[in-house]
């Protein structure tokens, strides 16, 4: 059987291709493939059309950098130290981005209809709002976007219930998933501890999936306990050994979010100015995830750790 | 020796939101405030409740106080990992099934007088003045389940007009949401401030002010609102007991992630007697 294991360099140079339609796994603070994504800004890769979920700094990093042509809302932030995601605020306010909203619901709706392969989706939400009353992306301006559907949604009416007003939504063509995982093996197989997020759906809606893993264990081990596995060998592309690779936001059972890490990006991220030399100091500087770990350092590594049996780290105030 | 009679403006808050939940419910909670209060109602006033969050994660018991939805301080001893469509599913089907148990907590950052919730944008949508994250999860928690809004009480939150509607209240009044294609028997229940609390007229679906607290007034109150409110059923709520006040302290938020501790003689309310 042949290995799927690549360098992050090469996953991301092979992979991700300026244009796709890119989701990404995690939430918020959660999980987030933050080392796929400092990867990606190093190699200059843009014009994404994001489906983020809940998304938070990985996006905003993106944003920041104007990568992101086209971004599908339903929540930004890091949650508890950054209430909106401040690039992601300033792209909006200033007209830098085309933006559209769903809530959070419909969005992950979205994507697990895309995983489910249907045609479109009906629900019951959204109705009544400036959800449907107002267009982030107008029909025009979708139009010139091949991979964005020409319209937001549409009203139908319920065929089993004739009367019934539902909102019909589109589902999203994803080119691209990145995953941040605790354990892949070679061959593909992926196990995601804790909850699994949308990523599953992302796994199995996108052409090619890049996971990245704090562990990588061999084809025989990951499967000693199927119940601990999350996703099929063949749904998944390239597996990238990165510790640490959702650092500065949580990995269960392994570490917890670095929230002073987090403080200092909720700073740096308020102007231009500071938000460019953040970039330049974490993620260009650095040059690779290995010299970022190092920049780190092992201590506050180390204390990031989680408590065994807890899945994360306990309160230091 | 520590001080619990100097409690908070959100030590209040938090114990006015843990004395609306009973036992039974099922309760959305978010981070923050309505979090601790939540806890609160767990520990004291309805330990038969059961905490959901809108990424999933069910029947959660915290032990340490999560910051965010997704945290894995809400994973550890939950009662089942879900996905966030499995979460929606089941809040719909609370709905179909004519079930009372759902209540939850939104914030946001505009109110009308129906309730309706603006948490996306300040000034026109595609040129805002500022902008928020987004609905998250509050207009799917506002579509299928009764809920309490949390809010700073401010005369410039508190407006006729709202820029955005996110999540959907009594829209324009009796027969809103039924117009609109929204479950009629679902809405906001009670808006919960820094200084009072508010619910909406059973005929008219105005919100009037129900509640205020030992440290505010019916003044105060109606000099912060931006649209007319009737005020001739409001009482004053009983403050926390020091009991309570050292639980929140000690136990539910020992690290002050939500809920600061006042330096002593400095940001306490001052209780005269």
């Amino acid at each position: 059987m042949s290995s799927k294991v690549y360098s992050l360099q090469e996953a991301v140079a092979k992979f991700v291709e300026d244009g796709d339609q890119l989701a990404m796994g995690g939430f918020t603070t959660n999980r987030k493939p933050y080392a796929v994504v400092s990867e990606i800004l190093r190699q200059g890769k843009t014009d994404f059309i994001g489906q983020p979920g809940p998304g938070g700094g990985d996006w905003d990093m993106l944003i920041g950098e104007g990568r992101v042509k086209a971004y599908i809302n339903c929540y930004t932030a890091n949650s508890g130290v950054t209430n909106v995601s401040r690039r992601f605020r300033d792209a909006i306010e200033k007209g830098k981005m085309l933006f559209e909203d769903y809530s959070q619901d419909v969005a992950m709706l979205m994507l697990h209809a895309s995983s489910l392969g249907f045609p479109f989706f009906p629900v019951r939400l959204m109705i009544g709002t400036d959800l449907v009353n107002k267009w982030g992306i107008s029909r025009e301006v979708r139009e010139t976007i091949d991979k964005l559907p020409n319209e937001k949604f549409v009203y139908m009416d319920n065929p089993f219930n004739p009367g019934e007003k539902l909102v019909a939504v589109p589902t999203p063509k994803i080119d691209l998933a990145i995953i941040h995982a605790q354990k892949a093996s070679p061959d593909g197989t992926v196990s995601i501890e804790g909850n699994e997020f949308h990523d599953v759906d992302i796994a199995i809606a996108a052409k090619k999936v890049i996971v990245s893993c704090e562990e990588l264990v061999s084809n025989e081990v990951i499967r000693r306990d199927p119940n601990v596995l999350s996703i099929p060998s063949m749904c998944v592309d390239a597996v990238v050994h990165a510790p640490y690779g959702a650092h500065p936001s949580q990995c269960y059972n392994y570490y917890d979010y670095d929230n002073p890490f987090l403080k200092v990006y909720d700073q740096a991220s308020k102007t231009d100015e500071d938000f460019d030399a953040f970039v330049k100091e974490w993620v260009y500087e650095t040059g690779s995830h290995e010299a970022y770990l190092d920049k780190l350092g092992a201590t506050r590594l180390i204390n990031l750790k989680v408590v065994p049996g807890l899945g994360y780290a306990q309160c230091k105030a | 020796m520590s001080d619990y009679t100097n409690y908070t403006k959100q030590e209040m808050q938090a114990v006015t939101i843990g004395r609306q939940i009973k036992d039974g419910q099922v309760v959305i909670v978010g981070t923050g405030l309505p979090l601790i209060g939540a806890a609160l109602a767990k520990s004291v006033y309805a330990p038969g409740c059961n905490l959901i969050v809108e990424s999933g994660l069910m029947d959660c018991a915290p032990i340490e106080v999560p910051r965010s939805v997704g945290d894995c301080r809400f994973m550890a001893h939950c009662g089942s990992q879900w996905t966030n469509t499995r979460f929606v599913g089941f809040e719909a089907n609370e709905w179909l099934h004519d079930s009372n148990r759902l209540i939850a907590f939104i914030g946001g950052a505009q109110i009308d007088p129906y309730g309706n919730v603006n948490s996306t944008c300040i000034g026109d949508y595609h040129n805002p003045k500022t902008r928020f994250t987004g609905s998250g999860g509050a207009n799917g928690i506002a579509t299928f389940s009764n809920t309490i809004i949390m809010m700073q009480h401010q005369k410039r939150r508190f407006i006729e007009k709202i820029d955005y509607l996110t999540s959907p209240g009594w829209m324009d009044g009796p027969g809103g949401r039924e117009r609109a294609g929204l479950p009629g028997n679902r809405g906001p229940q009670m808006v919960v401030t820094d200084l009072g609390v508010m619910k909406f007229d059973e005929e008219t679906k105005r919100m009037y002010l129900a509640g205020y607290y030992p440290f505010s007034s019916v003044e105060e109150i109606v000099e912060s609102t931006g649209f007319e409110i009737d005020v001739t059923k409001a009482v004053e709520l009983e403050a926390p007991t020091p009991e309570v006040i050292k639980l929140i302290r000690e136990v539910i938020d020992p690290g002050q992630a939500f809920i600061k501790v006042p330096k002593p003689n400095k940001e306490a309310i001052q209780i005269t007697a």
